[in-house]
């Protein structure tokens, strides 16, 4: 017997105004129980995880009329999370804890008349403490931060810009088949060479999207989840990774993952290794976090994850396809729901244009922090050991 | 640790906060001063919140060096003003203190070319008109 995933529910997504993120998330919530061919009512867990506005929260139960659950709380190791609710949610079916959970995110940083990076951007005359010293020097947004991880796997392993590129370019080319995408004209490699800096060594081509709207997930038992109205996505396994890098002599920082414990964790659950693995949805908030990932979770060798970008394999055709939503490069930014809803996609075997020739095994990662926490999933669409 | 660089753009005005009096005292006087728990034997990053030795939530101050080693680093362009002027891009860097603790922090007189794992470097301090001194790193 394993968990598994019944409904998926997501609202429009990019540039959607006027809704709070608890309204996105409750509309996913119900977009996600009709897709299962579930009533509200029959929901007796919830799970609630939100981007950086801090809403919602459990309140969000309130907000859908949900009464009598069994789980109900708020959770978050930011990108990881995604994977993280679906791990809780699977464990509480299958301890029988709860029989039906809806897992939600949901965030809104875009505001009309803003551009994408100011959602994500300090500024200020004035600074105060460390931390206002730090962004005071210039490190003031995400993107320096992933820029130092990247630049210092390239100085360790001969990584180049030219590598990432190479993930950006295949990530459009499924962007370019998904109806549901963001950003579908195709890009070439001196596309991506010529995009602007944002921080050395990446380009503006190296960095997600920025996105509102809200995705939701149902999870409950194999059985159950059979008589339901959709195919059922399988949960075979999953793991966690939080390597604490500390800031000081010695850190891996940048250079590896939680993706090297949390992989082998979900794949030893799974029954599997990385050659079973028909597909990737790799969490992708900047191109360089894909090929890193790919080295953790055993792929390739450690120092050639940009080797293995540049060989093809990630894209339309390739081995190891990778992505194949868009990713948050090119598709929409959902934290850890967007791997997850296109893995359910995949699954399902209902990405139209851009499905899979094979997804009998599809792994799904998430990634939060500056590289400091990490979450797998291992899905199929059929049962564990069948 | 006076410095011949010039003095660099952008950065602001730093106010201290509670936790920062005995580092920004130090920039003042071109010290650099960080965290060490005497306990443990262990230097600490100056913004280190706890000593991951003995759980001390108040380790103690001391003098560093001021020497370092280069991590890693990124070259940041800043967005342009509204008068359509675009800043100078800054050299941002993770730096490592002979002591062992790792620094955000930003380089002077620095050569793009020269940049790698493992180059020496030296503090140095900026004093502007207004708010607190700047830590900032140089090649040694
Ligand atoms: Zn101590």
């Amino acid at each position: 017997m394993n968990a598994a995933i019944a409904g998926l529910g997501m609202t429009e997504l990019g540039k959607v105004y006027g809704r709070s993120p608890r309204r996105l998330a409750a509309d996913a919530v119900r977009l996600a129980a009709a897709d299962a061919g579930l009533a509200l009512t029959e929901l007796d867990g919830l799970l609630v995880s939100h981007g950086l506005g801090g809403s919602p929260g459990i309140e969000l139960a309130d907000t859908l009329g949900l009464r009598d659950l069994r789980l109900l709380t708020q959770m978050n190791s930011f990108g990881a999370t995604a994977g993280a609710m679906v791990s809780y949610a699977a464990a509480s079916v299958l301890s029988g804890a709860a029989t039906t959970v809806a897992c939600v995110f949901s965030d809104a940083p875009l505001k009309p008349e803003q551009s994408a990076g100011s959602a994500y951007h300090r500024d200020a005359r004035e600074w105060y403490g460390f931390g206002g010293m730090t962004a005071a020097l210039g490190l003031r947004s995400v993107n320096a931060f992933y820029a130092l991880a990247a630049q210092r796997h390239m100085a360790r392993y001969g990584t180049t810009s030219e590598q990432l590129g190479a993930i950006a370019v295949s990530t459009r080319q499924w962007a370019a088949r998904n109806p549901l995408a963001q950003m579908r004209e195709p890009i070439t490699l001196a596309d991506h060479q010529a995009s602007r800096w944002v921080a050395e060594p990446l380009h503006l081509l190296d960095c997600c999207l920025v996105s509102n709207g809200a995705i939701a997930v149902i999870v409950t038992s194999a059985d159950r989840a059979a008589d339901l109205a959709r195919p059922p996505v399988h949960v075979w396994g999953w793991g966690q990774g939080h390597p604490g890098h500390r800031k000081e002599r010695g850190s891996e920082f940048g250079l590896t993952t939680g993706a090297a414990v949390s992989g082998p964790v979900a794949m030893k659950m799974a029954g599997i290794t990385p050659a079973d693995v028909d597909v990737c949805q790799l969490y992708d908030c900047y191109t360089y976090t894909v090929l890193v990932s790919l080295e953790d979770y055993g792929f390739c060798a450690k120092g050639e994850g940009g080797a293995f970008a540049e060989s093809g394999a990630l894209a339309p055709g390739g081995a190891l396809p990778t992505n194949t939503g868009g990713g948050q490069l090119s598709g929409y930014y959902m934290w850890g729901m967007t791997p997850l809803s296109e893995a359910v996609i995949q699954a399902r075997g209902d990405g139209g244009e851009r499905q899979a020739p094979a997804n009998d095994v599809i792994l799904v990662s998430g990634n939060g922090g500056i590289l400091d926490h990490h979450s797998t999933l291992i899905v199929s669409p059929h049962r564990k050991g069948a | 640790m006076a410095t011949d660089t010039p003095a660099p753009t952008g950065i602001g005005v730093l106010r201290r906060d509670f936790r920062t009096d005995p580092f920004f005292d130090g920039a003042a006087a071109d010290r650099l001063v960080i965290r060490r728990c005497a306990d443990c034997d262990l230097w600490l990053a100056p913004d280190a919140t706890c000593c991951p030795g003995c759980g001390s939530e108040e380790p103690g101050w001391a003098d560093a060096a001021g020497d370092a080693t280069l991590v890693t680093w990124t070259v940041v362009h800043g967005r342009p003003a509204e008068d359509g002027t675009v800043p100078p891009p800054a050299v941002l860097a993770l730096v490592e203190l002979t002591e062992g603790p790792w620094l955000h922090t930003r380089l002077v007189g620095v050569e793009r070319a020269a940049l790698r794992e493992g180059l020496p470097l030296t503090a140095v301090f900026e004093h502007p008109g207004e708010g607190e001194s700047y830590l900032l790193f140089r090649p040694a």
